[in-house]
């Protein structure tokens, strides 16, 4: 207890333990960010732009700055995160502020935009950003709502254990199957010969696997053996409990590698995404001052 | 005798090799997976019984494949193969490997080592990669650089080349890279669409912003607004505000405010160029005085709440030297052009005028009384109306025949005095007249016999004077009652040192709003009466124009609530030019397609 209250005692007043960078601070810069918002919606209706409001207005050129001088920071994030620190002006701190105003975005840069798109640079990185903003939502949504399920699915497994297992029903199936004529060891073998992690893609996001070698193999047994009775001793009735056993843990191991893929995907958009905009934004910029 | 020498090979957990060896005195061996097998190989790739390995003589093994599968020889698939012991060969059955070689005793050894797991699961897997996405999507550095470089070539460096290597002509090549089309913001309006995708006629130089000059290139004679000095001084002083975005603007290099595209907008969207906002003209017009003092305009500042009074030019003096002065309407000027003319008596829906339209109705069109269209004919463009034409406007009525001929109808000449004089001394001198000839006005005219080219025998005034002597007609014609007296003022012989009788020349003006713009076309729907009170005029000389208060029933400031927001622009020209001030096109196309109205184009 003596050696864990002054690490308490740093923590930032009304900071709790448990708060996710969400609720950071009661709310603290969803706040920030709607006043914001409000600001610039307000100024918006307030100033008139002729003949309507545009990028080029002298209204358009702050909340752009302010526009880009934001995505600066948000994409500082990657570096901020490399550095954890407690206290105000922790990582979740900065990630609470970084989710808030990052929303905040889609308010300034639309109303940059004066409702003007076409098909443009300009109008690219506006598409950009708000692709990357729609991921960040996403990342937020599965970091949200997915963690319980990853739990729940696990039974209190570990990673490791999950394969262990499926190692242990694959070892006693190889062995099982040592008797059996070539045809039915080939079906056996197949569903041995396939990596649990293959597949592409999409069947790690849905956590479908239609070409799944084991339950292949266990309808092509079934089939040849339906009409026999069931003796207790058959290798094949073992190998067919084996077969069910590995399908059981593969959907377990399958729903934890979708659940996880969830996790990650968005990332796989959001920083290159990024980069892009950063791109898109350099064009954006260079490009209206040369024209100018 | 003949053996092989089996060293089974295995691994324990900590990776130790383990070393089974057993001595088969056959000639013979069986290779597969059954367990009764000489060489049994639990691997399920492998049959049951899969080959058989034999002697052939010291030195040579034969291995030949039982079922339908091979087996690997030095990594080709055979079916069989005689190996020379000495030389050594390596078999491959499934996920087992078979070195063979020669023992001391020159025994074929067959060393068996199982190599691949017993499923794909069971081989090593590094976790933390398996259970992530590393490997199935794109790698996200990867992605990052690859679409940042295609945005930078594609929307940076190849607008920039294609600016650098612009040829200098109109080559009108189709298949020039036109790099920098991606950096429009917008596309240009109707007017200047020819232009779209030659960026460099406006953006003359990189990173300098758009200046007059270039416009100028082709609008070569716009007008300047007014002397350049004069604008300075006009301009009203802006704000902190203002001046700040001014000091940022001239950082920036932007040039000064005035430029041709502080009101022209562009990139502003496909259609018509929006008209120039109120607000570029009451920057200086609203408060003009303070700054101008020897201005002769009114403070403007929006034309619901802060505009003066219309000044239409009228004529204060008529006849051959008119002159015209600009007066408020709020000074009730008249405006003198030479005629005569009682505007109530012809609209009157009673009376003879009434009467009179309605004999004539199937002849000319006319309704149960007269109506201003019977008499004002629009311009082609509908904007104003042409001066009254005697001969299309009144003669129909009032006509000026005087006698028949074998069917031909002798008129007075309208507008050559001198010729009605000749014309009335000719007929005297021929012969004298049968009946006295009709030479007098309009007053006591009766109606149904007065269709145009008739000559009518009432003898009204030249009844009752009975001119038997061509003087005497010339006298009565001029002089009240006659024909050219009820509508001109006439002077006789004498008076200001004429030798003869003048007719007052008169002069009816088209425009009065000289620096303001006024479409009739574009007031259609209305009637005539409900800005011009004609029915209650009883004199030529009354200015019917309306003033600013009957505008203002339907047209109010830019801002306004009014029926019809108007900026400046709806009237007035900044490039003070004599035609309409610019309008976008849709709105005049709109304007033309109004269906024609009832009161100014009747026929």
């Amino acid at each position: 207890m003596a050696t864990r209250a002054p690490f308490r005692a740093r923590r930032a007043k009304g900071e709790v333990l448990h708060d996710g960078f969400l609720r950071h601070a009661r709310f603290r810069w969803l706040k920030v960010a709607m006043l914001v918002c409000l600001l610039s919606i307000a100024s918006y209706m307030l100033v008139d732009v002729t003949p309507h409001h545009n990028g080029g207005s002298w209204y358009g050129y702050t909340m752009g700055t302010v526009g880009v001088l934001l995505i600066l920071w948000l994409t500082l994030l990657g570096l901020r995160k490399r550095a954890m620190t407690p206290g105000r002006w922790s990582l979740k701190a900065w990630t609470s502020a970084h989710v808030y105003l990052g929303l905040g975005l889609i308010v300034i840069a639309t109303l940059h935009t004066g409702f003007q798109l076409g098909w443009n640079v300009h109008t690219l990185a506006y598409a950009l950003m708000m692709l990357v903003i729609l991921s960040g939502i996403f990342g937020i949504t599965v970091y949200a709502t997915l963690p319980a399920a990853l739990s729940n699915n696990r039974a209190e497994m570990t990673q490791g254990q999950m394969l262990d297992a499926v190692r242990a029903i694959d070892r006693q199936l190889h062995d099982a199957a040592q008797p059996l004529p070539q045809g039915q060891a080939a079906l056996v073998r197949q569903s041995l010969e396939q990596n649990p992690f293959g597949g592409h893609l999409l069947n790690r996001l849905s956590g479908r696997y239609p070409r799944c070698a084991t339950a292949k193999a266990q309808a092509a047994l079934r089939h040849g053996t339906g009409t026999q009775s069931d003796t207790g001793n058959e290798p094949l009735e073992r190998i067919d409990a084996l077969l069910e056993r590995k399908q059981a843990m593969l959907a377990r191991l399958r729903r934890h590698l979708k659940l996880k893929a969830l996790l990650e995907i968005w990332l796989y958009v959001h920083v290159p995404a990024t980069f892009a905009l950063l791109a898109a934004l350099t064009a954006h910029i260079v490009s209206v001052f040369f024209y100018w | 005798m003949i053996s092989f020498l089996i060293r089974q090979i295995s691994l324990t957990a900590d990776g130790r090799e383990i070393v089974r060896a057993a001595t088969m005195e056959k000639p013979q061996l069986i290779l597969g997976r059954a367990a009764e097998n000489d060489i049994a190989l639990p691997d399920l790739a492998l049959e049951p019984d899969h080959a058989r390995i034999e002697q052939v003589d010291a030195r040579t093994i034969r291995v030949r494949a039982t079922g339908t599968l091979g087996f690997g020889l030095d990594g080709r698939t055979v079916r069989s193969a005689e190996i020379d012991v000495a030389k050594g060969a390596e078999l491959r059955f499934g996920g087992h490997r078979i070195t063979v070689s020669q023992g001391e005793d020159g025994a074929a050894i067959l060393s068996i080592r199982r190599i691949d797991a017993v499923s794909e699961a069971s081989e090593d897997k590094d976790e933390a990669r398996v259970f992530s996405l590393r490997g199935l999507a794109p790698g996200k550095r990867l992605t990052a650089w690859a679409m940042a470089l295609v945005i930078l070539i594609g929307f940076l460096a190849i607008p920039i080349w294609s600016y650098a290597n612009r040829p200098t002509g109109d080559s009108r090549d189709i298949y020039r890279v036109r790099g920098d089309k991606a950096w429009s913001s917008g596309p240009l309006s109707q007017a200047h669409h020819a232009l779209e995708g030659r960026c460099e006629t406006c953006h003359q130089k990189a990173f300098v912003s758009v200046r007059d000059s270039a416009c100028q290139t082709c609008h070569k004679d716009v007008h300047d607004h007014a002397p350049a000095t004069r604008i300075a001084m006009a301009r009203a002083k802006p704000g902190l505000g203002g001046q700040f975005l001014n000091h940022v603007a001239a950082t920036f290099g932007k040039p000064p405010e005035g430029a041709c595209v502080d009101c022209h907008r562009e990139h502003e969207g496909a259609g018509p160029m929006q008209p120039a906002p109120q607000a570029f003209c009451t920057d200086c017009h609203g408060t003009l005085k303070d700054r101008l003092k020897d201005t002769k305009l009114g403070n403007a500042a929006d034309f619901g709440t802060s505009h003066p009074q219309f000044s239409p030019l009228v004529q204060t003096v008529p006849g051959e030297h008119p002159r015209f002065a600009r007066m408020s309407l709020d000074a009730r000027p008249s405006d003198d052009s030479g005629l005569k003319f009682p505007h109530d008596i012809h609209l009157s829906a009673t009376g003879g005028v009434a009467q009179m339209a309605r004999s004539m109705k199937t002849q000319t069109g006319f309704g149960d009384a007269l109506a201003c269209k019977d008499c004002h004919k629009p311009t082609a463009d509908g904007v104003r109306f042409l001066p009254v034409n005697m001969e299309r406007d009144c003669q129909m009525c009032h006509s000026l025949a005087f006698e028949t001929i074998g069917g031909t109808v002798r008129r007075l000449r309208h507008g050559q005095p001198d010729q009605v004089i000749a014309d009335l001394r000719a007929y005297y001198r021929s012969s004298g007249p049968t009946r006295p000839i009709a030479l007098g006005g309009m007053a006591r005219r009766r109606p149904g016999d007065y269709a145009q080219g008739q000559v009518y025998h009432a003898y009204f005034g030249a009844v009752a004077t009975r001119p038997s002597r061509a003087d005497e007609a010339i006298r009565a014609v001029f002089s009240k009652g006659g024909a050219c007296y009820d509508c001109h003022t006439v002077t006789p012989p004498g008076a200001n040192g004429n030798a003869d009788w003048q007719v007052l020349p008169v002069h009816q003006p088209m425009r009065y709003m000289m620096n303001g713009w006024f479409d009739h076309a574009a007031h259609r729907t209305e009637t005539c009466e409900s800005c011009h009170a004609a029915p209650k005029s009883h004199d030529a000389k009354q200015l019917l124009l309306p003033g600013i208060d009957s505008c203002r029933t339907c047209h109010g400031g830019e801002k306004s609530a009014a029926d019809v927001p108007s900026g400046c622009a709806m009237c007035h020209s900044y490039h003070s030019g004599d035609g309409a001030p610019w309008m976008p096109a849709d709105r005049s196309a709109k304007r033309d397609k109004v269906v024609l109205p009832r009161n100014i184009r009747g026929e």
